[in-house]
C-alpha cells in the first residue's frame, strides 16, 4: 500500500510539476483587425483560423519563420512571424518577437562546405565566433579525401573582415595554425604522419537570407616538417553557414 | 432717485465686501513641504514590486532522428543500412543536414562467380559514410488519411558532400536525395529518402563513378 501512495503522490507531484510548466507561455492580444492561423509553418498552408481582434494568444513555440499559437478556445495553428510581431502584451508593450540578429554584428557562425585542398576533394566544417565586429576566431575541422592519401586538418585563426557593414560581398583576411594527419591510402608511406603548419588566407563573406549567408577563402599554408625541404599547400574553399 | 441711490449703495457694499473678503490675501505662493533641515527624508512605497518575466519563445528548429532502409553497394548486392539524421531548419524552405550511415556489402558477381577470388576483405566490406547536405522542400503540403486526418508534408531535395569509407578505403563523394518528410505530430515526422552516394573506385580495375543508392525509412524528432 505504501509504495503505492508513493507512487501516486510522485505522480501527482510529476502532474503539477508538468501543469505548472505548461502555464509559462507567452500570451499575447491581437491588436490589428485579425490574426490568421495556417495548419502548416509554411506560405502555403491553408488558414485553418482567425482570432479578431484583443484576445489573447499562447504562443507555444516557434519553426523557423512561423510560430505556433493556441487562439482562446483551444484551437492551434501557425502564425507567420511579421503577423505575430504586430501583437502586444498585456501591459500594451510590443510583442517581444526576437529579431534575426544582425549580419554586420553577429557573434557566433557554423557552416560547412567543399573544397579542394592540395589538390583533393575537401569536406570541411566550421565554427566562428565574433570577438569584435571586424575580427573573429575561427575553428575550422576538414577532411581531405585524395588518391595517394587522406587528410584530416584542424586549424585555428583569426580573421579581419574589411567592412564587415558590406552585407552582400565584404573581403577578409586571416592568419592561424593547423595541425594535419595524414593517413596514406598507396606505399610508400608519409616520412611524417603529422605536421604542424601556419597558415594566410583571404577571402569573402556575404549575406544570402534571414541567418544564412556564404563564405569563399583561399589559404596558403607552410607546412613544418622534419626534413630540410620547405613544403607549402594551397587550399580554397566554398560554403554555407548559418549565424546566430 | 431712491432707488437709484440704493443700488449705488448695494454696489459700494458689495464691493467692498468683495475686498473684505481678500482683504489680508497674500500673492500665491508655491506649496512647499516643510523639510527638517539636515537629512532629507525619502518616502519608501509600501508596495511589493511584482517581478513580470516575460515567458520565452522556443524555437523547435533542429531536427534528429534515426533511419533505416537498404542501400544497394554498386557490384555488390543490397543489404540492410541503418543510421542517424540531424537537421537544422534555416527558413521554411532551407535546411541543413547531417547524416551518419552503415552497411555491410555483400559478394560480387565475379566473387560469386568465381570464389577463390577476393575483391575486398571481410572487414572492407564495413561500409560507412557521413554527409554534409542542403536541403530545400520543393514541394510542402498536405496529405490526407481518409476524411478526418490531415498531416502536413514536404517533398524535399538534397545534395551534399560526404566520405564513404568502403574497401578500407575513404573516398570522396557526392549525395543526391529526394525525401518526403510527413509530419504525424508537430514533432515527430516520419521521413522516406531515397538518396545516392556517387564516388569513384577503381576496385575492379579501372576507374568509375559508382552509385550507391539507399532507400529509407526514418523517424525524427524536433526539438
Amino acid at each position: 500500500m505504501r509504495p503505492l501512495l508513493a507512487l501516486v503522490l510522485l505522480l501527482q507531484a510529476f502532474h503539477i510539476d508538468l501543469a505548472h510548466a505548461t502555464e509559462r507561455y507567452l500570451e499575447l492580444v491581437v491588436t490589428q483587425p485579425y490574426l490568421e492561423m495556417h495548419s502548416g509553418p509554411g506560405r502555403g498552408f491553408p488558414v485553418v483560423y482567425v482570432v479578431g481582434r484583443d484576445e489573447l494568444v499562447t504562443v507555444l513555440y516557434s519553426r523557423t519563420e512561423w510560430y505556433k499559437v493556441r487562439a482562446p478556445h483551444g484551437q492551434e495553428g501557425w502564425v507567420r512571424r511579421a503577423d505575430l510581431a504586430l501583437t502586444t502584451l498585456a501591459s500594451g508593450e510590443p510583442a517581444p518577437i526576437p529579431p534575426y540578429p544582425d549580419f554586420s554584428t553577429h557573434r557566433w557562425e557554423v557552416g560547412a562546405g567543399y573544397g579542394v585542398y592540395n589538390r583533393q576533394n575537401l569536406v570541411t566544417a566550421y565554427a566562428d565566433f565574433s570577438i569584435t565586429d571586424s575580427i573573429d576566431a575561427e575553428f575550422v575541422v576538414e577532411q581531405a579525401l585524395g588518391t595517394l592519401d587522406n587528410r584530416y586538418i584542424a586549424s585555428f585563426g583569426l580573421r579581419h573582415t574589411f567592412v564587415p557593414e558590406w552585407k552582400w560581398f565584404s573581403p577578409t583576411a586571416g592568419i592561424g595554425t593547423a595541425y594535419q594527419y595524414i593517413e596514406d591510402k598507396v606505399p610508400p608511406a608519409p616520412l611524417d604522419k603529422s605536421n604542424q603548419m601556419a597558415y594566410a588566407s583571404l577571402g569573402a563573406r556575404g549575406f544570402i537570407t534571414r541567418r544564412f549567408m556564404w563564405r569563399a577563402d583561399w589559404r596558403h599554408y607552410v607546412v613544418f616538417n622534419n626534413l630540410n625541404v620547405s613544403e607549402e599547400l594551397e587550399e580554397w574553399k566554398l560554403g554555407f553557414a548559418v549565424f546566430f | 432717485m431712491e432707488t437709484r441711490l440704493c443700488s449705488v449703495f448695494l454696489a459700494a457694499a458689495l464691493l467692498s465686501g468683495c475686498s473684505w473678503f481678500h482683504r489680508g490675501e497674500k500673492a500665491p505662493t508655491p506649496v512647499v513641504a516643510d523639510e527638517p533641515q539636515g537629512e532629507p527624508t525619502v518616502i519608501e512605497p509600501q508596495v511589493n514590486r511584482r517581478e513580470v518575466k516575460t515567458p520565452k519563445i522556443k524555437a523547435k528548429d533542429f531536427e534528429l532522428g534515426a533511419y533505416f532502409g537498404a542501400l544497394s553497394v554498386e557490384d555488390f548486392g543490397t543489404n540492410p543500412i541503418y543510421g542517424i539524421r540531424a537537421a537544422y531548419h534555416v527558413s521554411e524552405d532551407i535546411f541543413l543536414e547531417g547524416f551518419l550511415g552503415r552497411s555491410k556489402a555483400g559478394q560480387s558477381s565475379l566473387e560469386e562467380t568465381f570464389p577463390q577470388i577476393t575483391v575486398v576483405s571481410n572487414s572492407g566490406r564495413q561500409f560507412t559514410y557521413y554527409d554534409l547536405d542542403v536541403g530545400y522542400n520543393v514541394l510542402p503540403g498536405e496529405i490526407f488519411l481518409g476524411r478526418g486526418h490531415a498531416f502536413n508534408s514536404a517533398l524535399y531535395v538534397t545534395v551534399g558532400i560526404g566520405d564513404v569509407k568502403f574497401a578500407d578505403q575513404d573516398n570522396f563523394a557526392l549525395n543526391f536525395g529526394v525525401g518526403s518528410r510527413i509530419l504525424i505530430t508537430d514533432w515527430l515526422a516520419l521521413h522516406m529518402d531515397v538518396r545516392d552516394h556517387v564516388f569513384e573506385s577503381d576496385l575492379f580495375g579501372v576507374d568509375k563513378n559508382v552509385h550507391n543508392i539507399e532507400a529509407t525509412l526514418g523517424l525524427t524528432t524536433f526539438f
